[in-house]
């Protein structure tokens, strides 16, 4: 009897052990997922979550692998979440054959070693816009090949500003933009709108002031530097600008010009079509420089990588895959589907060509920078944080603009060192 | 206990009255859940507002002139993720449970050796950030080649709810009457069937709520699905959201709108659960 | 109150009873069954054990090598990262954000606890009256758990959104000025408790209820007897009688409200500047707010909030113990 109890209990115990192992263990048989499939099969990451099986990114991605002779496997990730997912892969020598990344991020992956530059997969990268590949250019090496590109302009309501008498083909200095949102103010209306948020989207939409002013990313603490910092932080003390574009995202700034509301919103490409759509008689300007003309603003896009491989043999099929993505034809495309303005001379054209609406924002991107450019590289991230930061403290008035960027140029010293 | 039973016999014959004196606590609870599920209520609003009224200042507290796009896109994209994400929270809930358990019953009634320290332990653990979590985790799948399989998810929700069920499981089995387990010693039951016959019955109450929350957590985790299932063919409905959330755009119509749908289903199944439940207990204090 | 559930075991366990041995051998020697009761008691335990092991080992290893090492991408990627030992705590502790972040990690989560509990456990009082409805609606408070917390911030910091929320809507038509909640400095931080505190009520409601079902109804009984006022019952009976479920609901409330980063992230992205970043905001906007990850300081920074929680911890096996005794 007694055995019999101590026998149950060992039993007992062992229950609870294969319970465990049954949980653990039970469920790891079938096949193996991730990327390491069969020889034929190639995976591709990007940032395009919005695009399910069925739609023409898709089904283009497809098309390139099988004339590559292959089969893609394609997974579309939330944009913040592809680059911790790309280094984890990395880590683990799991990287997709084909990486299509954010710029910003790029001299970050080529910074970890994670990616193949352009020579050793000899691509020839010649047809590009040279200030578009920058972007993917780290120490004189390429990292990459642009998907496209787009970046920051001034769209406005024309409603708006003819009832306030403002011409908007005047607009060619921050002194005459200002006259205007104060017209409009007195007329009634809102002045512009745009996305001051305390991450990269804001220093984003921070920079075309920041460049208009003819200051410089390596010294946050200029007085150009505090001159553009005190054209945004007036906006919003004054009521040019609301409240709100302290935490505003570049889709909420958008919202706030779709109700109508506003004059002005600085905003991207991709809203094209948005704007189409509305009932808003919109034109488009570029972000005016201090001084006058037009202020470099940002690029903004994705670059298709080839990331390193164990197996150096697959870069051959990646880099057809590669090619076939960005042949004039597919550039049309894709940029059409993404809004986005191509890289090259001759896919331009042809979008032009089929959308005339373009051509304000084909000159854009001919004016932008790259972020990363004057070889900042990976120190461009530690810049950019305590910028937007500065750009946080001064509009919400902890800060004035000069105190605000002298402590980000401390901290950006020391982060870079 | 046999006083409950009486009590409810004492009840019955004036419930009549007894709905005319508690209908103030209706109306009473009616205003608190209002105000509790008024944020729910603004994001079906907002769901259902076209963009350009979307930041309408003052905002519009209905919405007149709805758009249902968001809702399309949904019913067209989505509504085999809710699948997906109903198996993950029912495979977590009975994982959890099936571990949790028998481990809080020892550390409550058994007293092993170092279970202070283990209780202890578990608190740690909960501390770790997920993501860091999470991290670990892709390289363990990874290597065990459970990468994107809904079963390697399953696991990994429910190391949210394990600790946390053994805490709870704990601290109310260690209230359960030691004269109930003697009792059940005394009739020849070892350990297990006293657990499985006694001490789980009994503990009715804190199954549920342990089961709800590793539901919930389940239902609603998005790191660990992103990690380790983002990849595979079957999605949760938290990566759904995702696909409307793109570099510069947030289509937030359908963000709303996936939101709304997939609290539908697991709504009822609460509701649902909470009367079983409400039921189940009364039906046990009478049997008692 | 022989009747009360929640007795302390050693007093109820009554060894041996008249007619218990009878037909049973002699028990075996008291060091055996030790043995084997540990031997039983361990196997319950084995599962959780082993998940333990599994499942949390590694990623606190991970955690804490990674505090002190000097990570960057590159060396997170081939991993020969360099010993530096406490330097990235030093760093930390010198950095000019660790003070407001200690002070905002404090305050929201005191303050959230505070609130959470309190209206909670008046929550689960009041559903715990059966009236018509009241299980429908107590399952309905946990509708806002069902929502994907980017859904549920979301929603929040459009309600509060400075120009076009809901919340200054209100506050105006009242004739008030409405509140920058989410862009002023002053406001920010009350804005993500008061998100979180939202948050937070099912949670305590759903524990506190289960465990007053567990109380019997007999006391109530008897206390009615007595002549015990609803109040009288609550601050002699339910309360007391809660202590150990409310322990415990504190101290993961404590444990969960450290290390929220969703909603404050979401909300504000601890901005504007620094007025709303707790440590647990810290660590992620470290390691994975610009497109550079830092995971060294991220990782110290959050082995800081593990340590906050390791103190609690202490303190409540010390209350436990004190109550056991």
């Amino acid at each position: 009897m007694i055995s019999f109890f101590r026998r149950k209990r060992a039993l007992t115990a062992l229950a609870g052990l294969a319970v465990a192992t049954v949980a653990l263990t039970g469920c790891s048989t079938g096949s193996g997922g991730g990327s390491s499939a069969a020889k034929g099969t190639y995976t591709f990451w990007d940032p395009y979550p919005q695009f399910d099986a069925s739609s023409a990114w898709t089904k283009l991605v497809e098309k390139c692998g099988t004339e590559a002779g292959v089969t893609i496997k394609r997974t579309g990730y939330d944009t913040s979440d592809l680059t911790s997912k790309a280094l984890l892969a990395g880590q683990q020598g799991n990287s997709p054959d084909l990486l299509l990344v954010d710029n910003p991020v790029v001299s970050t992956l080529a910074d970890a070693g994670l990616l193949t530059d352009t020579s050793e997969t000899k691509t020839s990268t010649s047809d590009i816009e040279a200030n578009i590949l920058a972007a993917g250019q780290v120490d004189g090496k390429t990292y990459g090949v642009p998907i496209g590109a787009n970046t920051l302009a001034l769209y406005y309501n024309k409603k708006i500003l003819s009832a306030a008498g403002v011409d908007a083909s005047k607009i060619t200095t921050w002194d005459s933009l200002t006259a205007a949102l104060a017209k409009v103010k007195a007329d009634g209306k809102k002045g512009i709108t745009f996305s001051a948020i305390g991450t990269e989207e804001g220093s984003f939409q921070f920079l075309p002031w920041y460049w208009g002013s003819g200051a410089d990313l390596t010294k946050l603490d200029s007085s150009d530097a505090a001159s553009a910092l005190s054209l945004w932080t007036d906006w919003v003390d004054k009521g040019y600008a609301p409240n709100s574009v302290i935490n505003n995202t570049q889709t909420t700034s958008w919202q706030e010009f779709l109700t109508g509301d506003f004059a002005f919103s600085e905003n991207g490409t991709w809203q094209l079509a948005g704007v189409k759509a509305s009932k808003i008689d919109y034109g488009i300007i570029s972000i005016p420089a201090k001084a006058g003309g037009a202020a470099p603003a940002p690029t903004g896009g994705e670059f298709l990588t080839i990331p390193v491989q164990k197996d150096s043999a697959r870069y051959a099929v990646s880099k057809k895959i590669q090619s076939c993505l960005t042949s004039t034809a597919n550039y049309v495309s894709t940029d059409t589907t993404l809004s986005y303005v191509a890289p090259t001379k001759a896919a331009q054209e042809k979008q032009v060509a089929a959308d005339p609406d373009l051509e304000p924002w084909v000159t854009a991107v001919g004016d932008a920078k790259g972020r990363t450019s004057d070889n900042l590289g990976t120190k461009y991230p530690k810049i950019s944080e305590q910028l937007w930061k500065a750009v946080q403290n001064s509009l919400s008035g902890s800060q004035t603009p000069d105190a605000a960027l002298k402590q980000a140029q401390t901290a950006a010293a020391a982060a870079i060192k | 206990m046999s006083s409950i039973t009486t009590r409810l016999s004492n009840v019955a014959p004036g419930s009549r009255r007894r709905g005319r004196r508690t209908w103030h606590k209706t109306l009473l609870g009616l205003v608190f859940t209002a105000i509790m599920l008024f944020p729910i209520y603004w994001m079906v609003n907002v769901s259902l507002t076209p963009a350009d009224r979307m930041r309408s200042s003052p905002p519009s507290w209905f919405p007149f002139a709805p758009t249902f796009d968001g809702y399309i896109a949904v019913i067209q994209q989505q509504l085999p993720y809710l699948g997906t994400s109903l198996v993950i929270g029912l495979g977590t809930v009975l994982l959890t449970v099936v571990v949790a358990a028998p481990a809080a019953y020892s550390l409550a009634k058994l007293r092993p050796k170092g279970g202070g320290a283990l209780s202890f332990v578990l608190l740690v653990a909960q501390m770790i950030p997920q993501v860091i979590v999470a991290m670990g985790f892709y390289a363990i799948y990874l290597n065990l080649g459970i990468l994107n399989q809904p079963a390697g998810l399953i696991i990994a929700d429910s190391t949210l709810a394990v600790p946390f069920g053994v805490l709870i499981f704990t601290a109310f089995m260690s209230g359960i009457p030691d004269e109930l387990m003697s009792a059940a010693k005394l009739d020849g039951a070892g350990t297990m069937r006293t657990f499985l016959s006694v001490v789980l019955p009994v503990s009715r109450n804190s199954i549920v709520t342990v089961s709800l929350f590793a539901f919930l957590w389940a239902w609603s985790d998005f790191v660990f699905s992103s990690t380790l299932n983002s990849g595979g063919d079957a999605q949760t409905i938290t990566l759904g959201i995702y696909r409307y959330i793109g570099n510069n755009n947030q289509d937030w119509n359908s963000i709303m709108a996936t939101a709304v749908v997939a609290s539908i289903p697991a709504t009822i199944l609460l509701i649902v659960a909470q009367r079983y439940v409400a039921a189940g207990v009364t039906a046990g204090a009478v049997k008692d | 109150m022989s009747s009360t559930i929640i007795e302390r075991p050693e007093a109820a366990v009554p060894d041996g009873r008249p007619a218990t041995n009878a037909g049973l051998p002699p028990r075996p020697s008291l060091k055996k069954r030790f043995r084997a009761d540990q031997l039983t008691a361990w196997g319950f335990i084995a599962p959780v054990v082993a998940y333990l092991v599994i499942f949390y080992a590694y990623p606190l290893f991970k955690n804490v090598d990674l505090s002190v090492r000097d990570y960057t991408v590159r060396s997170f990627i081939d991993g020969n990262a360099p010993f530096v030992g406490f330097a990235n705590f030093t760093a930390i502790f010198q950095n000019p954000t660790f003070g407001p972040a200690l002070v905002h990690t404090l305050l929201f989560t005191g303050i959230s606890i505070a609130f959470q509990f309190t209206i909670g456990m008046a929550l689960a009082v009041f559903f715990f009256q059966n009236f018509r409805l009241s299980s429908t609606l107590r399952a309905l408070f946990l509708v806002p758990w069902l929502l994907p917390l980017i859904v549920s911030a979301s929603t929040w910091s459009w309600m509060m959104n400075s120009d076009s929320g809901v919340i200054n809507s209100v506050i105006q038509s009242f004739g008030g000025t409405g509140i920058n909640w989410l862009t002023s400095p002053h406001w920010a931080l009350v804005a993500v408790i008061i998100a979180n505190i939202w948050i937070g009520i099912p949670f305590n409601l759903v524990i506190l209820y289960s465990g007053l079902q567990n109380i019997s109804t007999d006391i109530y009984e008897a206390a009615s007897l007595d002549g015990a006022n609803a109040s009288q019952k609550f601050w002699r009976i339910t309360f007391p009688l809660l202590k150990p479920v409310s322990a415990i609901t504190i101290l993961l409330g404590l444990v969960y409200t450290l290390k929220v980063f969703d909603i404050i992230w979401i909300m504000t992205k601890g901005g504007p500047g620094d007025s709303s970043t707790t440590f647990a905001i810290w660590s992620y906007q470290l390691g994975f707010g610009s497109t550079l990850p830092d995971f060294s300081p991220a990782a110290a920074v959050g082995n800081l909030l593990i340590v906050i929680a390791l103190i609690f911890g202490f303190l409540y096996l010390r209350v436990q113990k004190r109550q056991d005794a």
